[in-house]
């Protein structure tokens, strides 16, 4: 019996130094997968995202219709976004991640914009990079470009309206909608077997940090782009 | 930049991207809807034969992209992998935490394992698309399915852009490096949120220049192009049912043995 449960603890030791080697990797881990969502729940989130995606196109179609040049902007708007997911954050743990760029895009461009942008970058991450896939489009959507963003712009209007000062909106805006994306990706994840918790405690421990790296990183941004580019922020609210 | 490269150099190139979309989609469906290890791993090996037999990539770069998702898809497993049992339940590996068991049994192994060979396989689906047709040849495609113009044009235009811009950030980074940008946690986080905010304003201007010489050519509001000339591939529709038969095939052999 001892001999056994000894067996039993050797084993799970071995696993566990295994899965510490994991830990690092999963920092660049927030697509959910091609094929690791169930075909049922792929749809779900799919048809989720169409109402915000065909609201979004609307408001874009109406800005291309007023000022053509908006076309050419919004295109490099959304490049913008896909270069600035590819670029490596440095981290606490000295593990290597890419920012998600939600909190950035969503003060910038704002969530309807961020909402077809981000379907157009997550497929071109899905296709050109294997990160994300095409049936599970609907869920990164959903999570990377609806309700991530979607939290940055309240948290960073609401703060603004509450004069705080404008580093300290940013930061929050950008921490919180990072950290908003994961808990829906976890909630993504858990809802198909219950274990929600589980991937709650495994995204903490690696994303809180980087929530934290991240928010840091827009605030240097922020500050320099106000230094250098009034206008074209200005230009921005128009836009 | 990734299966980019590859794709042009695809011998399927030149073959209608139509019958390639569908070839990858059904595989990538019927392989999700079966929920089957088996099938998976067959998905994938299929996919495998396919894109180096008929697209002519190395079987070594193939492996090397499957490698990609997999730190996902192993943090992904693991997570699922592990339940909580009450004590004295018989299990493979597990802690004993406040009177529970923390770990996995066989059925909870099998589950995950099949998880893991259905992500791969799908994964494999959607390479032969990836690794088969350039994004440009896509898009148009797109739009011949009626996907709304402004959006495949703002997709044309975001594709172009990415690699104008990650040339610009990729200069920057290396200039910043080889200033001891790259030092510490801090000046890091400073470098790389200068770059960031340069790569925005360098984008910004751009689009202005690009703006002012699309309208001094004649620029109407919409960017048209000819479509490229493409061999039709109907034999890739055969192939298709072919590969969806296979992955039944499979999964009826793997019920059989099974049940």
């Amino acid at each position: 019996m001892t001999t056994q449960r000894n067996h039993r603890l050797l084993r799970t030791a071995a696993l566990l130094i295994g899965l510490l080697g994991l830990l690092p990797m999963s920092a660049s881990a927030m697509h959910i997968a091609e094929g690791f969502l169930p075909a049922g729940w792929c749809v779900v989130w799919g048809a989720v995202c169409v109402p915000f995606v065909a609201a979004g196109f609307l408001s874009i179609k109406k800005k291309v219709e007023m000022a053509p040049r908006a076309k050419i902007l919004l295109a490099m708007c959304g490049a913008f976004a896909f270069v600035l997911s590819a670029l490596k954050l440095p981290s606490f743990n000295g593990s290597c991640s890419h920012p998600t760029g939600v909190g950035l895009g969503a003060i910038l461009f704002g969530p309807m914009t961020m909402a077809v942008l981000g379907l157009i970058v997550l497929l071109f991450q899905a296709l050109l990079l294997a990160h994300g896939g095409l049936t599970t489009l609907g869920a990164n959507t959903f999570s990377m470009a609806i309700a991530g963003p979607i939290v940055s712009w309240l948290v960073y209007k609401l703060l603004r309206k509450a004069k705080a000062p404008a580093p300290v909106a940013v930061f929050a805006a950008a921490a919180l909608g990072d950290l908003f994306t994961y808990v829906v990706t976890s909630f993504q994840l858990g809802v198909i077997d219950g274990g929600m918790a589980r991937y709650l405690m495994v995204f903490a421990v690696t994303q809180i940090p980087l929530a934290i790296v991240e928010g840091l990183l827009t605030v240097v941004v922020f500050n320099v782009l106000e230094k250098y580019s009034k206008t074209e922020l200005e230009a921005l609210c128009v836009l | 930049m990734g299966t980019d490269r590859w794709a042009y150099q695809s011998r399927l190139r030149r073959v209608d991207p139509l019958p390639k979309l569908i070839l990858s989609l059904t595989a990538l469906v019927v392989c999700l809807c079966c929920g089957s290890g088996a099938v998976g791993l067959a998905t994938a090996a299929a996919m495998g034969v396919l894109i180096t037999a008929l697209g002519g990539l190395p079987p070594r770069v193939y492996l090397h992209f499957l490698k990609i998702p997999m730190a996902f898809l192993a943090v992904g497993c693991a997570t699922m992998l592990v339940h909580s049992y009450p004590a004295g339940t018989p299990v493979l590996a597990a802690l004993p935490v406040g009177g529970r068991l923390w770990g996995f049994d066989g059925a909870a192994l099998a589950a995950a394992a099949a998880l893991f060979f259905r992500a791969l396989g799908a994964v494999g689906a959607m390479y032969f698309l990836a690794l088969n047709t350039p994004v440009t040849d896509l898009t148009m495609c797109l739009g011949r399915l009626h996907v709304p113009r402004l959006l495949v044009e703002l997709m044309e235009l975001i594709y172009r852009f990415i690699f104008v811009l990650s040339e610009t950030a990729g200069s920057i980074r290396t200039a910043q490096a080889s200033r001891l940008g790259y030092q510490g946690l801090r000046r890091s986080l400073s470098s790389l949120g200068t770059m960031a905010s340069l790569v925005f304003l360098r984008a910004w201007r751009r689009a202005d220049r690009i703006y002012a010489a699309l309208e001094s050519r004649g620029y109407a509001g919409s960017l048209t192009t000819l479509p490229g000339d493409y061999a039709p591939g109907r034999g890739l529709y055969p192939l298709a049912l072919a590969v969806a038969a296979g992955q039944l095939a499979v999964l009826f052999a793997e019920r059989g043995v099974l049940g």
